[in-house]
């Protein structure tokens, strides 16, 4: 029987979420999805993949259209379910892919070449877990496992063979990524947030995630400074002695939201004589500018606005386009190394059915001639007769037997002798 | 010396060079750990070459130029080999391995070795004296690669970029700590290169310090590394001004260890009758 994989399903830029949302599936409820699923006469192996930004089937079929109607309505089932039955908007939104066109959409799914976020690492995990949903069903058997065991490996050497997943995007990480350019370790470093804007509090609390122990907080509003402290278990400072405290303090993060400059070159110049000139990072990151831009220009001082962070995160988006490409390479590569894989599997079966039917042929003919016009033949040329046959076919098939196994290569190439043998020789009638 | 060694050597430092190349510039991981290898053994075939030829000859061979760039070469790859063991520091080995690389070639150009060592540098005090000098320096000119790595890191933080290559830095902090460390290290090893020397002159020509220019620019590279010494750990002199400190000392103290014995004759120049 032919085995292709196919891919039918729709992710977030084919589809709206709206659209997404009217077919996926809850995990609950997925292992009775692919039992509906398998029930379709053309699906033998399948895996359903429902997340925020896709829903996908990934099946093996024994012929891809008839697979790509099947899924469909299988898509436009669930949808009904939710009282949304009009399959043809539903079409315009879904994507069919098969052959290495299939193999390759996985591989680049569990690269994390086709998230919203290039590079995230999420989506191998949720892939995972699908796969083993599915395996637990018993919808998984050969050709599933190794697709989806070859697509964690691709997603392997991406990450490691790529930059692609080492560019951090948020402006809260990009701050802690340059932090750690600067000091070497932060659990004997302090920081000093000025002021309760909710991404100070983030941004603090994405520090101590990283090391930082100690935490001095301080507000205008003493007592907001308190509140702010317990939930972060820092130590609230009043407004007016922050200057005071500033020369503890490795890491200062501006959020207050007034328009004032509270830190200035001439404070951070004292602070850094009383503390030795060892390095200071101020993290700027309130809607307005709470310290002076000029600290830059001292050394063995940084500051960053959010201005500065968001163009960190921008130019780390541009690079990690830059390094996609190259693990689109790695995908495509791999992919062939998989259809050349998947060829061989239908090359052997082809061979055998080759053979078989030649010898099915010679047999019938020989019966035909033995039992008629050769009756009176003797053993020996009985015997000599068979053999010439015999050797007949075998010559007759040489040429095209190992053409076939030579074509293993191109992928394409032997997908068309495969199709030809079988049409020219009516080996699929069986 | 060995020709032939030290040619292979030079190809190892090549290779070495290009794979820290390959390493920094297109992030390889393996390469992080193939590039030491290969200097390391480029390393072990230089050390062939100056066993040899110690063994050969008799003596330590530093009293040419070629020979001195040779064993000077050797020093700075074994204190870097230390240093990449403990602080897996492996951006430097790509200043480093180039370095070595050129030092090897800087050597075939220094001319033939006469094979001969003149009867006054016949003691013990020749390879100590030269060793303690020489290893002093070449933890200096490890100091100047931390250095380097230190200034582009400080420059793009300042100027808010930050590219791949910035990934394979350690932290300025670690840089900066390293830095000292290294200066701590380096100056009793120039200090004792120099004690040694002038002892050595005491006994050998009578009087402990005759004003020769090497030993003038000594005792300057001495009290500058000293100052930037005293600097760091009572005036809180760090960051960028002590790593710029630490680059010009070096520039300075190595040219004047290429040219400065042509320029104002010494008898460390050869020149000993």
């Amino acid at each position: 029987m032919n085995k292709e994989i196919v891919i039918v399903g729709m992710n977030h830029r084919s589809a709206p979420i709206e659209v997404r949302e009217s077919v996926a599936f809850e995990n609950a409820y997925i292992r009775d999805a692919l039992g509906r699923l398998s029930a379709y006469p053309s699906i033998q192996e399948s895996v359903i993949l429902s997340t925020c930004n896709r829903v996908e089937v990934v099946a093996v079929a024994s012929d891809h259209l008839s697979a790509f109607e099947e899924i469909k309505t299988f898509f436009a089932a669930q949808r009904a379910h939710r009282n949304r039955d009009d399959l043809a908007e539903l079409a315009e939104h879904i994507y069919s892919y098969h052959g290495a066109d299939a193999v390759r959409h996985l591989f680049r799914v569990a690269a994390s070449l086709d998230s919203m976020v290039v590079g995230e690492p999420q989506i191998l995990g949720q892939l995972k877990d699908y796969y083993q949903a599915a395996q637990r069903t018993g919808t998984v058997s050969a050709i599933l496992h190794r697709l989806f065991h070859r697509s964690f490996s691709v997603a392997k050497r991406v990450r490691t063979e790529t930059g692609i997943a080492s560019r951090v995007v948020s402006v809260s990480s990009v701050a802690v990524e340059l932090a750690k350019r600067i000091f070497d370790r932060f659990d004997d470093k302090t920081v000093m947030l000025i002021g309760a804007g909710k991404m100070g509090d983030l941004m603090a609390r994405h520090l101590q995630s990283n090391g930082v122990q100690s935490l001095m907080v301080t507000n205008r509003t003493f007592e907001r400074a308190v509140e702010l402290a317990g939930g972060i278990h820092g130590s609230p400072i009043l407004y007016e002695d922050f200057p005071h405290y500033l020369k503890m303090a490795d890491l200062v993060i501006g959020c207050t939201g007034s328009p004032e400059i509270l830190v200035d070159v001439g404070m951070v110049e004292k602070v850094l004589k009383e503390r030795k000139q060892k390095a200071m990072f101020f993290i700027d990151i309130g809607d307005r500018r709470n310290f002076d831009p000029k600290i830059n220009e001292l050394d063995n001082v940084y500051i960053y606005n959010i201005d500065d962070l968001k163009n960190v995160a921008e130019e780390n988006l541009q690079e990690r386009s830059t390094e996609a490409e190259r693990a689109e390479g790695i995908v495509l590569e791999e992919v062939q190394n998989f259809t050349r894989w998947i060829s061989s599997l239908e090359q052997v079966p082809t061979i055998t059915a080759l053979k078989q039917r030649f010898e099915e042929i010679r047999r019938k003919e020989m019966e035909k001639s033995l039992s008629g016009g050769l009756r009176d033949l003797s053993e020996s040329q009985k015997k000599a007769l068979e053999d010439m046959t015999a050797a007949i076919i075998n010559k007759m098939l040489h040429d095209p037997i190992s053409h076939l196994k030579r074509s293993s290569d191109d992928d394409q190439e032997a997908t068309l002798y495969i199709a030809a043998l079988k049409r020219l020789f009516g080996l699929e009638k069986k | 010396m060995d020709i032939t060694l030290l040619k292979f050597t030079a190809v190892f430092y090549i290779l070495a060079t290009g794979s820290f190349i390959v390493y920094v510039f297109y992030l390889r991981d393996s390469m992080s750990r193939l590039s030491p290898l290969i200097l390391f053994l480029g390393f072990l075939i230089h050390t062939a070459a100056l066993g040899l030829h110690f063994f050969q000859s008799g003596y330590a061979g530093v009293n040419e130029l070629r020979e001195a760039v040779s064993f000077y070469n050797w020093l700075m790859v074994a204190v870097y080999l230390l240093i990449q063991l403990k602080y897996r520091l492996t951006v430097l080995g790509a200043i480093i391995a180039p370095l070595a690389f050129l030092m090897t070639l800087a050597g075939f150009a220094f001319g033939e070795s006469s094979g001969e060592l003149p009867p006054g540098l016949r003691t013990y005090w020749l390879p100590l004296h030269v060793t303690l000098a020489f290893l002093g320096n070449a933890v200096f000119a490890l100091a100047f690669g931390v250095s380097l790595i230190y200034l582009l890191q400080e420059r793009q933080l300042k100027h808010k970029r930050m590219s791949a290559l910035m990934k394979l830095f350690p932290s300025l902090e670690a840089l900066d700590r390293l830095n000292y460390i290294l200066l701590v290290w380096g100056f009793p090893l120039m200090t004792l290169g120099i004690l040694t020397g002038s002892m050595w002159a005491g006994i050998h020509w009578g009087n402990y310090w005759s004003w020769d220019p090497r030993q003038i620019s000594s005792g300057i590279a001495w009290l500058f590394y000293g100052t930037l010494l005293h600097g760091r750990i009572t005036a809180g002199l760090r960051g960028r001004k002590a790593a710029l400190l630490t680059m010009v000392g070096f520039v300075v103290v190595i040219g004047y260890f290429l040219w400065g014995d042509s320029i104002f004759p010494s008898r460390h120049a050869g020149r000993f009758e």
